[in-house]
């Protein structure tokens, strides 16, 4: 076979699955969010975009852009700040391969776990009654705190178990990273009397700069997939206090009368909304590193 | 004594941060073997009669074992077909020129900016529709879409990474392109390639919402342990915390594994 056919033959199959499936999806969700179908009853109607001026009067719709737009923000940095600290932290602190090999082993753990079981294990510890964490509070004189059932906190202390599977995961990253980069401008740096968090602040971390950015460009399409975590730790709740916008779209199509259009119009807004961010933010790197 | 008293504080940090990686996962194994009497106490239990009652309740129940089931064949099948597919494409981009390679894999990425749930509620009213809805097929063939460009997306590099001379070598002695790919290049990028499917394999193992919409009856593991909260009155924190276990192992097993891809993906000499 010549090479090019056989080129094509390997990207093929695979591109061809997967540009079908994208294909049915979006169409699927575009031709649905002009209907009014809903799983309730067999037949529909086209209603042109009555589903989109809804959604812009929508407040728990608005309440959900706010909320998911908050989540993207709080985990995106606080990753990436917890990442740089700890990374610059054990690469100073811990000399011997050994230790700093098994510490990474431990901070890849929590990021493995399915996010169904890491909600579980923060739920109770969480818990007002029987929560370890709880317990600590009390212990240093906080008093019960209800981590998940107060408005103002639950957002964060969900947020907290993502920034504690992915930070501690990119710390691991940033630590092999740091160990690669060449040792001349350090000690340079030092010769010049530069304290620690100086060098790392004004010579390690720049030359990081491009990583950096890519880290926190996969963190921000990983918490897009918010919904696992917040599902099973809060519903949503209290309230609509966590309700992230892939939950509005799950509770609407699916688990209140499977309103179907109302919900591809949200998810074809969202799509959207991604897409465009996304794409100009890409571009923008890549201009920017190149 | 300052470098003494620093190097303590240091010591007792790294400790601390070991602690709170690693005891949340510890304290609910613990947990999976106590009683529901030593679960609810006011202070937290150390010692305690550890009895094996909650894995027995989570591996006697016929949904749990179903949703074992479900989870083991979905997952194994979409990640098979993932590595036929992906894998043979992987190669092929990595040799594209790299205008059109950058291109395809901006397409491969951006399926990954799609949230599930865009994905998921025009499928159910597909699925409903040509009655796969609820079926292991289903969910095989969404989790397609993750799999396949996962696969791609982290095997490009591996395949970039094999010597070109050895490829120009073997092309020289009159091998097709198809015998180089299988000959040379797959077993050279196989350890790499190996790390790009256990990272699949996690993601799909771990997926809740796509299984929680597109199946009723036939969940995968995450769903049915999602679900567990409600079962009885009284939340049994025992079995959960033991089926928190039983999902958590899987991908547990592959953490050395993981550690090795992220060596060879920060290692230099690449690009």
């Amino acid at each position: 076979m010549q090479p090019r056919r056989f080129i094509f033959w390997t990207l093929a199959p695979a591109f061809g699955l997967l540009a079908a499936l994208a294909l049915i999806s979006i169409a699927g969700a575009l031709y649905f969010s002009v209907m009014d179908r809903s799983l309730r009853y067999p037949d529909y109607d086209f209603v042109g975009l009555y589903n989109f001026e809804r959604l812009f009067g929508d407040r728990r719709f608005l309440n959900a852009l706010k909320i998911s737009a908050l989540w993207e923000i709080i985990t995106v940095a606080g990753s990436l700040l917890v990442a740089v600290l700890l990374s610059v932290f054990l690469f100073e602190n811990t000399r011997s391969a050994t230790a700093r090999n098994l510490i990474c082993l431990a901070f890849l753990a929590p990021v493995l776990l399915p996010r169904v079981a890491a909600a579980f294990i923060w739920r109770f510890l969480y818990s007002p009654t029987l929560g370890l964490i709880n317990y600590v509070c009390e212990l240093v004189g906080l008093g019960q705190v209800e981590f998940l059932a107060s408005p103002s906190l639950a957002l964060f202390s969900v947020a907290a178990v993502d920034i504690w599977q992915w930070g501690l995961f990119f710390t691991v990253i940033l630590l092999k990273l740091l160990e690669t980069l060449p040792k001349e401008p350090i000690e340079a740096a030092q010769l010049d009397n530069a304290r620690t968090w100086e060098i790392h602040a004004y010579v390690t971390l720049p030359m990081l700069r491009a990583p950096i950015i890519s880290l926190a460009l996969v963190k921000a399409v990983e918490s897009l997939r918010s919904f696992d975590l917040i599902f099973v730790m809060t519903g949503g709740g209290p309230g609509t206090a966590t309700e992230t916008l892939d939950l509005y779209a799950y509770q609407m199509g699916i688990n209140l009368g499977g309103r179907v259009s109302y919900a591809s119009a949200m998810s074809i807004l969202l799509l959207l909304i991604t897409i465009v961010i996304f794409t100009l933010v890409w571009r923008g790197i890549r201009k920017w590193a190149a | 004594m300052g470098r003494l008293i620093s190097r303590t504080l240091s010591r007792t940090l790294l400790a601390l941060l070991l602690l709170v990686a690693l005891a949340p996962i510890l304290w609910t194994i613990l947990s999976a073997f106590k009683k529901l009497r030593d679960i609810v106490t006011p202070v937290p239990k150390f010692v305690f009669t550890p009895t094996l009652e909650n894995f027995a309740t989570i591996l006697l129940n016929p949904s749990i074992r179903d949703g074992l089931y479900n989870s083991v064949v979905v997952v194994g099948v979409s990640v098979f077909v993932g590595a036929l597919l992906g894998v043979p494409a992987a190669f092929g981009l990595a040799r594209l020129p790299a205008r059109a390679k950058g291109e395809m894999q901006f397409f491969v990425l951006s399926l990954r900016f799609m949230p599930p749930v865009a994905i998921a509620i025009p499928f159910i009213v597909i699925y409903l529709d040509l009655g796969i809805y609820d079926t292991l097929l289903g969910l095989i063939l969404v989790y397609l879409v993750t799999t396949v460009s996962t696969v791609i997306w982290l095997s490009v590099p591996a395949f970039e990474r094999v010597p070109r001379e050895i490829e120009e070598a073997a092309a020289m002695e009159g091998c097709s392109l198809g015998e180089i790919f299988l000959r040379f290049s797959l077993p050279i990028a196989a350890p790499s390639l190996f790390g790009a499917l256990v990272f699949t394999f996690v993601l799909v193992w771990n997926e809740l919402l796509l299984a929680l919409t597109l199946a009723a009856e036939n969940g995968t593991l995450p769903v049915v342990a999602a679900s567990i909260t409600s079962l009885g009155k009284e939340v049994p924190w025992g079995v959960i915390n033991a089926a928190t276990v039983i999902l958590v192992l899987p991908p547990l097993v592959f953490i050395g594994l993981l550690m090795g891809f992220i060596n060879r993906m920060v290692a230099p000499g690449r690009k």
